[in-house]
């Protein structure tokens, strides 16, 4: 129907409706707008310490010169990382007196060691060793399993090994996590990080074990760090590859070990079966974590082109998937 | 309310926009339909964990014991833990999804140990995956391959430290401190225990499917039901695979039930795009197979699919395209005829 007082063809009172409706619809823009703006949650969920500045790590990684990895073989793990450091230079060579180390270790299952779903006590305790008998003030210990922290290191060993070898054991809370956002990244943006344990710390070892990984493919020195993430992490899964790559960006450690003494092969990365394990007998010390993963890939019988984290923290430089290039100082005990 | 009425019937074009303008908010309706439809199960766990967080509800510590009577010689290490699709990542990181995509439903767990060696303990999950081929699904796909019959509920086996095994619904996965009898005895006789006290319904179907395939050559223990992502293609999931040797070449044969022959073909055909697509194969026809069974050459290793009424079958991985032919000739000689 058209209005008495309004001709169809009458472009002023168009015009007037046109404005009134215009208005009528931008308002109604700017309410929702401003509501999802009330609504909107800027932080990931999780209960972390959001008064830290920044929760980004320093960069730990070893600046000097010499060799950059060594493979070892055998199956004695004290045996062969202290064969493998003395290759590398010696332990003095990346820690100092009064250094205080951070040995980030996968304590992700409450499983025993003997399963080598987590790293191996005996190994974690020799690197705490080495660490004090070089100098260092202290030697902090850390990982943050999901499932209930405490069991996991009771359980796995590594709890009573590294404080009988005179470690501090951080059982993370929610108060040691700050949200960070790493630069250029994708995924780690406002992201609550393990922050608090950092502080002082100077000298950041990685160690893990080499096992498959049901959504990764393999879970090794560059995954190990993914326990250094709080909040609702689950979610990355479903970009695996991608937060691996973030987590080499976000972690310049000084050195990684990877142990390969019995790689899981199937039904990572809980594993569960001795059946799952292979004895590969291999140990590495590398400055690269990637190369080290790199390697770590051979002894799940694969190469580095299986493993898209790989290529893709090489392509952003962090490290080099030719391990072969470093002329690694290969040793048996 | 006033109203832009001008009294004149739209135009054709303004029909056809609008027109157009309604298609683009239905499909668009549609898009996020489907989007939702198949959401990460991951990020669902994720998002409802952090509720179950926030709202202050703890995931862990039900009080009730994995059994109500625990067999002689036996105790609790600890209490009983609870894990629903939205915490079951909280357990098992890393390896959740692999049971969220085969219909998991609730998980129970408790450590036990032995009253008279606190060392010899194992810790004793009980998977409800609501259905017995779910079960036999996460069963199947993590079976390990040193084993030796455990004699305990369906498909019952030892691996080292570990006993599995599938009871109706339920997966048992029972994983010791070690590997020595005594504790592994132990942990034999709380699965024996759950079983008598827990009565379960079989799957009529699994049996019946399982059994299409051709016992010649098959290698042992080898069939598995893969709940998604089969052979890596997304849109094949519930599919039996069973493994066979001929001389020195292995190949992996399978078979998926769908809904109708129309959704089997639209699956074959889907299928074998993504062998040549994403695999880089070269497909052909094969003549003397069954009537439209396809070939795909990917580069030393041959892929064949073909469908009979609602299942479709095929394959994997031969080691030559004779074989791959033969392969599914076998296969296909075992099913029934096709109901028209």
């Amino acid at each position: 129907m058209i209005p008495p007082h309004q001709s169809p063809l009458d472009p002023a009172a168009n015009r007037r409706e046109f404005l009134r409706r215009g208005l009528q619809a931008g308002a109604a823009v700017a309410l929702t707008g401003g509501l999802a703006s009330l609504l909107w949650n800027r932080h990931p969920p999780g209960d972390f310490n959001r008064e830290a500045a920044s929760a980004l790590l320093p960069d730990f990684s070893d600046k000097n010169a010499g060799p950059k990895m060594a493979i070892v073989t055998g199956q004695n793990r004290t045996a062969m990382v202290r064969r493998a450091l003395e290759a590398m230079g010696g332990i003095s060579r990346f820690i100092k007196r009064g250094d205080r180390v951070m040995l980030k270790v996968n304590a992700a299952f409450a499983t025993p060691a003997i399963l080598s779903a987590t790293t191996h006590p005996e190994l974690a305790a020799e690197l705490v060793r080495l660490c004090l008998g070089a100098g260092a003030a202290s030697v902090l210990v850390t990982d943050n399993p999901i499932n209930d922290p405490e069991s996991c290191f009771n359980l796995t060993g590594i709890g009573p090994a590294v404080r009988a070898a005179g470690a501090e054991l951080v059982l993370p809370r929610a108060a040691q996590f700050a949200p960070g956002t790493l630069p250029g990244a994708r995924l780690i943006r406002d992201w609550p990080i393990l922050h608090e344990p950092f502080r002082g710390i100077t000298k950041l070892i990685g160690v893990a074990p080499v096992k498959q990984h049901n959504r990764a493919g393999a879970s090794m020195t560059m995954k190990n760090w993914y326990g250094l993430l709080g909040g609702r992490r689950n979610q990355f899964h479903q970009d695996i590859n991608g937060i691996i790559v973030e987590l080499a960006m976000l972690v310049r450690p000084t050195f990684v070990v990877l142990d390969g003494t019995a790689s899981m092969m199937a039904n990572g990365p809980t594993g569960g079966s001795l059946a799952d394990l292979k004895p590969t007998q291999t140990l590495v010390v590398s400055t690269d974590g990637i190369a080290a993963d790199a390697f770590g890939a051979t002894l799940l019988d694969k190469t580095f082109r299986d493993l898209p984290y790989i290529a893709g923290a090489t392509e952003r430089g962090l490290g080099t998937a030719d391990f072969a290039s470093l002329n690694p100082v290969r040793a048996a005990v | 309310m006033a109203s832009f009425s001008t009294g004149r019937r739209p135009s054709a074009r303004e029909t056809a926009a609008a027109s157009g303008v309604l298609v683009a908010l239905l499909a668009i309706a549609a898009w996020l339909w489907s989007v939702q439809a198949h959401f990460s199960p991951a990020v669902t766990v994720a998002a409802s964990a952090a509720l179950a967080a926030e709202s202050g509800r703890k995931s862990v510590a039900a009080p009730a014991n994995l059994i109500a009577t625990w067999p002689a010689g036996l105790r609790a290490m600890g209490p009983m833990e609870s894990f629903s699709p939205d915490t079951l990542s909280d357990k098992i990181d890393g390896k959740a999804e692999l049971y969220l995509s085969a219909g998991f439903v609730a998980m129970r767990c408790q450590r036990i140990t032995s009253a008279a060696a606190s060392d010899a303990w194992f810790e004793a999950s009980i998977y409800d995956m609501g259905q017995p081929e779910n079960a036999f699904s996460v069963y199947s796909s993590q079976k390990r391959t040193a084993t030796q019959e455990a004699g305990i509920g369906d498909y019952g086996y030892r691996a080292g430290n570990q006993i599995c095994l599938v009871h109706g619904q339920y997966y048992l996965e029972l994983v010791a401190a070690d590997d020595r009898e005594p504790t592994l005895q132990s942990a034999a006789e709380l699965a024996r225990t759950f079983i008598a006290a827990t009565a379960v319904a079989r799957h009529a179907n699994m049996a019946k499917d399982e059994a299409l395939f051709p016992s010649d050559g098959m290698i042992a223990g080898s069939v598995m039901l893969l709940s998604a992502d089969v052979f890596g293609f997304d849109q094949l999931n519930n599919t039996y695979t069973a493994r066979y040797r001929e001389g020195k070449d292995d190949a992996t044969l399978f078979l998926s039930r769908r809904a109708s022959p129309a959704e089997a073909a639209q699956l074959a055909t889907a299928l074998c795009d993504f062998f040549v697509k994403d695999c880089g194969g070269k497909e052909t026809v094969a003549p003397t197979t069954p009537r439209g069974a396809v070939i795909i050459d990917s580069g030393g290793a041959f892929d064949g699919v073909f469908v009979s009424g609602a299942l479709l079958g095929g394959v994997h991985q031969a080691a030559s395209r004779d074989a791959a032919e033969r392969w599914i000739q076998r296969l296909h000689a075992r099913l029934p005829t096709p109901t028209p």
